[in-house]
């Protein structure tokens, strides 16, 4: 079957929303990569630690305010080489996004990692520690990213 | 038909720019509300949540809600409609036989965020309405206040009289985001008139908020509450979309919802048998629309029941005795409210507002422009 169709133009005006978020998680995160620490919180009924670290556990159900620092050093989880865009355009200069667990933390870090000349070579379970910028200000962008070990 | 009963329920006290994020809101809300009940998470078989990735701003808004009402790794799913459509929804769950107990909860920050008018202009029909932007919500209730006045010799000053009703029953309930102690006839008259005949004081009072009610099935209700309180009859219907197809006077899709819930729960004639309404009205002059569709009053009485305070308390069937959402309108919460606020009546826990010896009350929530789609619940103690 087929049928006619016509397409109508109109806009979206996305300035209708303004957006409040909590902020415990990132301004603890924040603070610590100024200082080129890794803060996080951990809950003190069930012991998992998270970085971001919210002041609550999702498991418990329950406030949580122990401030933690973590290793800067830990075991590659999961990673990507970042062949193509988005839209499937190969790129000139591939990299790789990976999840790092840190050591002492329950929770992932995503970051960019470096260290590597032949991607087929990185291989999941690898340590890596994490490399700051030169200056940091207490930004997400503080942390660079992380090197294999 | 195995029964259901809600043996819980807890709104926040609603606010016009909530000082914590919502999902701090509703934290603190299920919390307490599990606090008062002697139950924990795991007491809960079934999670819903009423939210609207429109109206919350964001795509799959439960993803940064769930956690916070101790649904992470549990059975969980969303309502994109009115907390009450998440209440329906959970009741059918608990029918199903597959959950026992369910925690419905609905939240919004449409005081300080979500700007009603802006975002909803949006859901109005691509085809029709939106491209020359001719209606909105705001202008679909005008028109139906307008037909409604004009036909039924309703005034303004009857309006404002209804309007002065909910704000001082809004007053002495504690939840409410909207306090106007000094609200009067001569007041309301003297608002900013926005959409003839509609003035700033009929629109209802759009706030920060959550509510959150816990049901049960029958079988495990004594276990949380000596005071369950019954859903014994429920409707929902939906009316076109587009305004140019419904008649905006008779309501057919609330009145069948009615109907469907009236004939479930043995209700004969509503006038008699039920004794307090709870009403989701985004303005005033719904009201009397309403209460007519679900056969609570006479076809074009309003005039008569606000002259004779039969919708206050006190009257032949108190009419949002709550204050209604012209109290406090959080969108996505607002139908739940209703279902919490007839409960405490039924309780005999709604304070300075309590109606001596309320049995039986109805429930209603609305979605869509000029109340296109409409869910009827009736409740008993
Ligand atoms: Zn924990």
């Amino acid at each position: 079957m087929t049928q006619e169709t016509r397409t109508i133009e109109s806009t979206w005006d996305l300035t209708a929303y303004q957006f409040k978020i909590e902020a415990d998680a990132l301004n603890l995160f924040i603070k610590g990569t100024k200082d080129k620490k890794i803060l996080g919180r951990k809950c003190h009924q069930c012991g998992t630690v998270y970085v971001p670290g919210p002041t609550y556990c999702r498991k418990c159900l329950i406030d949580i305010d122990q401030v933690v620092e973590v290793s800067q050093e830990g075991v590659l989880d999961a990673f990507t080489v970042n062949l193509a865009d988005v839209r499937g355009i190969p790129v000139e200069n591939p990299f790789i996004t990976c999840t790092v667990k840190l050591d002492g933390s329950d929770s992932f870090l995503m970051g960019t990692l470096e260290g590597w000349t032949e991607w087929h070579s990185v291989r999941e379970g690898m340590r890596v520690k994490v490399v700051w910028k030169d200056t940091t200000s207490g930004a997400l962008a503080d942390l660079s990213h992380f090197q294999l070990i | 038909m195995e029964k259901v009963a809600l043996v819980g329920y807890k709104q926040t006290k609603h606010t016009f720019e909530s000082p914590v994020a919502r999902e701090r809101i509703i934290y603190e809300l299920v919390k307490s509300l599990y606090k008062d009940m002697g139950i924990t998470k795991d007491d809960i078989d079934t999670f819903i949540l009423a939210s609207n990735d429109f109206t919350d701003g964001r795509t799959i808004s439960e993803v940064f809600t769930v956690p916070r009402i101790g649904a992470y790794m549990k059975d969980e799913t969303k309502v994109e409609a009115d907390g009450l459509n998440a209440a329906l929804y959970a009741y059918m769950r608990i029918l199903s036989g597959l959950y026992n107990t369910a925690l419905v909860i609905g939240f919004s920050m449409s005081g300080s965020e979500f700007r009603v008018p802006l975002t909803q202009a949006y859901t109005m029909d691509p085809a029709y309405e939106r491209p020359r932007a001719l209606i909105n919500y705001y202008s679909a209730a005008a028109l139906q206040a307008g037909a409604y006045m004009k036909k039924y010799r309703f005034t303004e000053e009857d309006l404002a009289a209804l309007t002065v009703k909910n704000l001082e029953n809004a007053n002495n309930n504690p939840y409410s985001a909207r306090k106007e102690p000094d609200a009067s006839v001569d007041k309301v008259l003297g608002s900013k008139l926005l959409y003839t005949p509609i003035r700033q004081a009929h629109v209802s009072a759009y706030a920060d908020g959550a509510c959150a009610v816990v049901l049960s099935s029958k079988k495990m209700a004594r276990k949380f509450t000596d005071k369950p309180v019954w859903i014994d009859g429920v409707g929902h219907l939906m009316d076109t979309y587009y305004i140019g197809d419904r008649d905006l006077l008779k309501m057919d899709s609330l009145a069948g919802a009615a109907k469907k819930a009236y004939k479930m729960a043995g209700i004969k004639n509503p006038r008699k048998e039920i004794d307090l309404a709870e009403l989701h009205t985004n303005f005033a002059s719904e009201e009397p629309v309403f209460t007519e569709a679900m056969g609570l009053f006479k076809p074009g009485s309003a005039k008569d029941v606000v002259k004779n305070g039969e919708s206050r308390i006190g009257g032949s069937i108190p009419v949002n005795p709550s204050g209604g959402p012209l109290g406090a309108n959080p969108v996505n919460a607002t139908g739940l409210i209703r279902l919490a606020e007839a409960s405490a009546q039924l309780r005999k826990e709604a304070g300075k507002n309590q109606i001596k010896g309320a049995k039986t009350a109805v429930v209603h929530a609305q979605d869509g422009p000029g109340a296109q789609s409409n869910t009827v619940f009736v409740i008993r103690r």
